[in-house]
């Protein structure tokens, strides 16, 4: 490639192993998370009567708001929230020789 | 139908076509993808996504599920917006780093097994067949109600099923509409531009929402039902709490206690396991980019369905209030309910835009089925033609030999579709379920999700994983899942039936283990390290941005045009899904 | 990090008042108490739990979007303004952080704060405060001549630095400003002294012959010779954690260069790709261990630091060394002392694992307790094991718990390294942390750091 600069990106079995398994976790505390969000809507239906009596200004009841707009909201939030912490983890756990980029030093000058 | 309408249909489909052609960025090169990979990409691909994603299912299918039960259809739509949430979490990445094309072509190389691979393509398949019926179904609807005249021999209905199959079968066939992301993204506009306009011409007319669904939730829900005297409306009975009447904006008109949760787990479990929405995500740039276009993904499917939601409601208020006021309204209604539901978005159209408003939304029907079939019909051809034939029935076949096949693969698959979508019209089976376009669509998330989806995030996130295993768990969720619909369709009693009509809840943990027993047994690939490195790793993704920032430091400002070469690869790719 | 709990603390009411306001207000009839008070309690346990990823958790990315969308160039990967901002964050943090602007010392910056600050309070017209050669700052009339970084010009400011003592004047004659129309009439300067010395003067003039009250000017004067005097004491206790740390640097062993060049030498004729990769990360493991500046950073550029060590010390090592970590995605953002944890992995490699024939693994674990406020690093390896009293020797000044009788039996293990860390640990955290080794002959050793999360 003619605008390679001749370093080629390599993570080590040991980093992989590492990222994937903070990844994992923060994709298993999400998805806890959000099932119990998601399960919560119907489960609180059938067993809080308020849920669905209650009127909310305007006379929609709390479960048929969630059910209407709440539930899309929440997995916007828990998308992002999810899809940043996981790309930050990546960008902080892999690679990194970026950290000579921040004090104004090029990484080509010093490289063989 | 009426000159205004089909002038307006005719103005809607031609701007389509038009502004796919305008917009579309030419000379496109190595520095435009990164470029688009960062700033534009990343929204246009999720509008593309979002072009095969909502189906007729969505647009019709969602508003006529809360038209008949109410909060119970709305269970469809937070399903429906819920699934991109385990894909982001789960697949998204991982998925694009690995590079593979297609689900079978993951798990193919993924487990180094051709059996998996075959096996795969079945599944794949029998989803892509299940999700191609309801697409049909709604556009027969659409026809018959726009047109309301069927082709001599042909009822309106078959000739709407017949007609959508064959022209977009022969489109993608002959390579006039290959499902490029800017096609996609321009559709999904168009649909999501008919929503908005619905409700903001709704909204204008002084609908209040909230106190729309009080007032509906104040008497019991009833719909239509055949009777000894023709049509009635006969209140729906609650499964949760039988005795006391079914109401609007309470669960229970359709689904019984344990049939709520499965029908939303259903949803949610299947779309990773959709064949045509996965093959999206080889055309994000990074990994990274592909998470991000799931977040955009998921922010446009609230809107979505937020959307539908609320219109669905409203159909159910304004349509009773409005058949004094429109005489044309007589023939499809019994006492101001729509006898067919996925009428109730066309119907509403008309009342508040005339014969143009009725266009609009058929405008947005049609896209929303055509770019849907596109998109199931090219992952059908890719692997039967890439999967299957190319490796196994004849591999040393020519470029044309496959491209033919795929072609025959194409049609075949149009051909089964359209088929069993005429021998499904809608009005026999309404009372039954609460859509049927949405229903039907539920049964290929439900065999997505069962057989697809827990080999795929296993397949994905446990090094242990092996072939046997997978195989297994693919065969046990794919069979659970068809003899449970099988059980459903067989009168079992009531509310039985609908949790047997969503098996996930049952056939995607039994895949699972099954898929974990028997690869506790089997030995994993070898290589499983280095595909991880691939899978779970960045290098790949860092090297290219450090490509794309480096191409673009080079050359800050004037040649735009160069290493079109890649560029050309990468569109070829987009060009399948 | 106080505001970190503030913010939490204000999270915390602020879904209280959500959880009330959706409860009770909007909703007819509202929602009955007990079941309010579960639902504010979940979610508040949730929010104490999620505090460290969803409030202070990586928000790189989202940065870097932003960014992107402003100047719109190619992306630079996350972490590199992040971790210079880590930096800065943490420099200041250790030097600053003080009401008195000179308490950081006597800068033409914090003495014009200070000036701007005392003038009313001093009730004189016209403030400056100088070193021993310039005017740092000058507020009031006559700023335009007496100008703010200029050589001091007024002869009563030149005489009270010569005799080190109060000097007043009440007659424009004897303030010495030899430019004709200064307005400034009488004055009050007093020096500022740190131990013996002066290091300067503050000035109070006025434009009139009533010189301002002396007593008041000489009061603040000593209160400003205070903060200087801390200033320093500062100056020099970071002086002294910096020379421990230089002392730390300087200790990277030479027998790891040789080594890892000559695993590099022999590569690079079998492989000359991964002898590549590996002076490249040769390069990058000494850039960071020279370059790295402040004495906190963020937990991913040392974690960064420590698997480019490891990575070279595993091409030397091969399959006798094995590696395995364990990070919390918390725990990324969190700071920690800088060159803490790749000693303790060192001596993990050197002392642990290298004398031992089969090899064996490290373990670096790292964890954020968000109810505690603690980060926990735990370096384990699998190798020999140390001595009893080797790791008495270490324990002394050290808070280290040997369990029970199981004292083991090794060579010196590291001393230097561990004595070093634990001494900038009680620099930067005082008694609010701890560096805990346990060690079983044989069997392995494990090295646990605790220190307040920030």
């Amino acid at each position: 490639m003619e605008f390679d600069d001749g370093v080629d990106e390599h993570d080590t079995p040991a980093e992989v192993d590492a990222a994937f398994r903070t990844l994992r976790r923060v994709a298993i505390t999400h998805v806890v998370l959000f099932l119990a969000a998601l399960m919560g809507v119907p489960a609180l239906s059938l067993t809080l009567g308020w849920w669905s009596d209650g009127r909310l200004a305007g006379g929609m009841s709390p479960g048929f708001a969630m059910a209407a707009f709440g539930l899309y909201a929440f997995f916007l939030v828990i998308g992002l929230a999810a899809a940043s912490l996981s790309s930050a983890v990546e960008a902080r756990m892999l690679g990194g020789r970026h950290v000579d980029d921040a004090d104004g030093f090029p990484p080509e000058e010093d490289r063989p | 139908m009426t000159v205004t309408s089909a002038g307006t249909l005719a103005a809607l489909i031609a701007l389509v076509a038009l502004m796919t052609l305008v917009v579309r960025p030419r000379g496109s090169s190595t520095v435009d993808f990164y470029l688009a990979g960062q700033r534009v990409g990343v929204a246009t691909n999720a509008l593309a996504i979002c072009g095969d994603y909502f189906s007729a299912a969505s647009f019709l299918g969602v508003a006529a599920a809360v038209y008949v039960s109410g909060l119970d259809g709305v269970w469809y739509a937070v399903g429906f917006a819920a699934g991109f949430v385990p894909v982001l979490l789960f697949v998204a990445a991982p998925l694009r780093r690995f590079g593979e094309f297609s689900i079978p072509d993951f798990l193919g190389r993924r487990l180094a097994s051709e059996r998996v691979r075959l096996v795969a393509v079945g599944v794949v398949q029998i989803v892509i067949l299940s999700y191609l019926i309801p697409q049909a179904v709604g556009s027969g609807i659409t026809w018959q109600l726009l047109v309301g005249r069927g082709l001599p021999g042909l009822s309106a209905y078959e000739t709407g099923v017949v007609l959508s199959t064959a022209v977009v079968a022969g489109l993608v066939a002959f390579g006039g509409m290959r499902g490029t992301t800017w096609t996609q993204a321009i559709q999904f506009l168009l649909l999501l531009g008919a929503l908005v306009w619905l409700a903001v011409a709704v909204a204008g007319s002084g609908f209040h929402y909230s106190s729309a669904v009080a007032e509906l939730s104040a008497e019991p829900l009833a719909n239509p039902a055949p009777g000894d005297a023709g049509w009635y409306l006969r209140p729906e009975d609650n499964q949760i709490d039988p005795g006391a009447p079914a109401l609007f904006g309470q669960p229970g008109a359709a689904y019984g206690p344990l049939a709520q949760f499965a029908l939303i787990l259903t949803l949610v479990l299947g779309t990773a396991g959709l064949p045509h929405v996965m093959n999206r995500y080889f055309t994000s740039p990074t990994g990274t980019a592909a998470r991000m276009t799931t977040v955009w993904v998921i922010g446009l499917a609230g809107l979505f369905y937020a959307l539908a939601v609320m219109l669905g409601t409203a159909a159910r208020q304004q349509i009773a209030a409005a058949v004094d006021d429109h005489p044309w309204l007589e023939e499809l209604t019994v006492d101001g309910v729509l006898l067919v539901p996925e009428h109730a978005l066309p119907v509403l159209g008309r009342i508040y835009g005339g014969d143009s408003g009725l266009a609009v939304v058929a405008a947005g029907a049609l896209v929303a089925v055509m770019s849907t079939i596109a998109g199931l019909l090219l992952a059908a051809a890719a692997s039967w033609g890439h999967d299957v034939y190319e490796r196994h029935i004849n591999p040393r076949a020519t470029e044309t030999q496959a491209v033919w096949a795929g072609r025959a693969s194409t049609a075949f698959v149009a051909v089964a579709a359209g088929a069993l979508a005429i021998a499904m019209e809608p009005r026999e089976l309404t009372p039954a379920v609460p859509s049927i376009v949405a229903a039907m669509v539920t049964w290929a998330f439900a065999i997505a999700g069962s057989a697809l989806t827990p080999v795929f995030v296993l397949a994905i996130w446990w090094r242990g994983t092996t072939a046997a295993g997978a195989t297994a768990g693919m065969t046990v969720g794919g069979l659970v899942s068809v003899s449970m619909f099988v059980l459903g369709a067989l009168p079992v009693g009531p509310g039985l039936g609908e949790t047997l009509m969503t098996p996930t809840l049952v056939a995607a943990p039994l895949a699972a283990l099954v898929t974990w027993l028997v690869s506790r047994r089997t030995a994993p690939p070898d290589d499983v390290e280095r595909q991880w490195l691939v899978l779970h790793g960045t290098a790949a993704d860092r090297h290219a941005e450090r490509l794309a920032r480096l191409t673009l430091a080079s050359l800050q400002q004037p040649t735009r045009r160069r290493s079109g070469r890649t560029a050309r690869r990468r569109e070829g790719r987009d060009a399948h899904g | 990090m106080r505001t970190g709990s503030l913010l939490l603390a204000a999270t915390i009411c602020g879904t209280w008042a959500v959880v009330y306001l959706v409860t009770q207000v909007v909703v007819s009839p509202p929602l009955g108490v007990g079941t309010t008070v579960v639902a504010g309690t979940a979610a508040s346990v949730l929010l104490v739990l999620g505090y460290p990823s969803a409030l202070r958790g990586p928000r790189a990315p989202l940065a870097r979007w932003r960014r992107l969308r402003g100047r719109a160039v190619g992306s630079r990967p996350a972490g590199d303004h992040a971790e210079g901002r880590g930096v800065e964050r943490s420099r200041r943090r250790i030097v600053a952080g003080h009401r008195m602007p000179l308490r950081s010392g006597l800068t033409a910056d914090a003495a014009r704060r200070t000036a701007t600050l005392l003038r009313p309070l001093l009730g004189g017209d016209a403030v400056v405060i100088t070193d021993r050669e310039l005017n740092l700052a000058f507020v009031g009339p006559g700023s335009d001549h007496h100008e703010a970084g200029g050589r001091v010009r007024a002869a009563a400011v030149r005489s009270s630095i010569d005799k080190g003592r109060t000097v007043v004047t009440r007659r424009a004659s004897a303030m010495g400003c030899d430019v004709p129309g200064c307005p400034l009439r009488s004055a009050v300067v007093v020096p500022l002294v740190v131990g013996e010395r002066v290091v300067g003067t503050i000035g109070v003039f006025r434009t009139h012959d009533e010189p301002a009250p002396r007593d008041q000017v000489e009061d603040m004067a000593s209160i400003l010779s205070l903060h200087l005097e801390l200033a320093e004491a500062d100056r020099e206790r970071k002086l002294a954690a910096d020379a421990r740390l230089d002392a730390l640097r300087a200790q990277i062993n030479p027998h790891f260069l040789f080594n890892i060049l000559n695993t590099i030498a022999s590569k690079s004729r079998t492989d000359p790709d991964e002898a590549r990769q590996l002076l490249l990360r040769l390069s990058d493991f000494f850039r960071y261990a020279v370059r790295q500046e402040g004495q906190l950073a963020e937990f991913a550029q040392e974690y960064f630091f420590v698997r480019t060590y490891l990575s070279l010390e595993q091409a030397r090592f091969g399959d006798r060394l094995r590696v395995r970590y364990d990070v919390d995605p918390q725990v990324l953002t969190a700071h920690v002392p800088v060159l803490t944890i790749q000693p303790l992995v060192e001596n993990a490699v050197k002392h642990g694992l290298a004398t031992k024939v089969q090899g064996g693994t490290v373990t670096l674990r790292a964890r954020v307790d968000p109810l505690t406020r603690t980060t926990t690093i735990r370096v384990t390896d699998d190798g020999v094991g140390m001595a009893g009293d080797v790791l008495d020797r270490l324990g002394t000044p050290l808070v280290a718990r040997a369990p029970d009788g199981s004292h083991g039996e090794a060579g010196a293990r590291g001393g230097v390294g561990l004595q070093n860390i634990s001494e900038r640990l009680t620099t930067l955290f005082g008694e609010r942390f701890t560096l805990d080794i346990q060690s079983t002959e044989g069997e392995g050793t494990v090295v646990e750091v605790r220190v307040p999360l920030r």
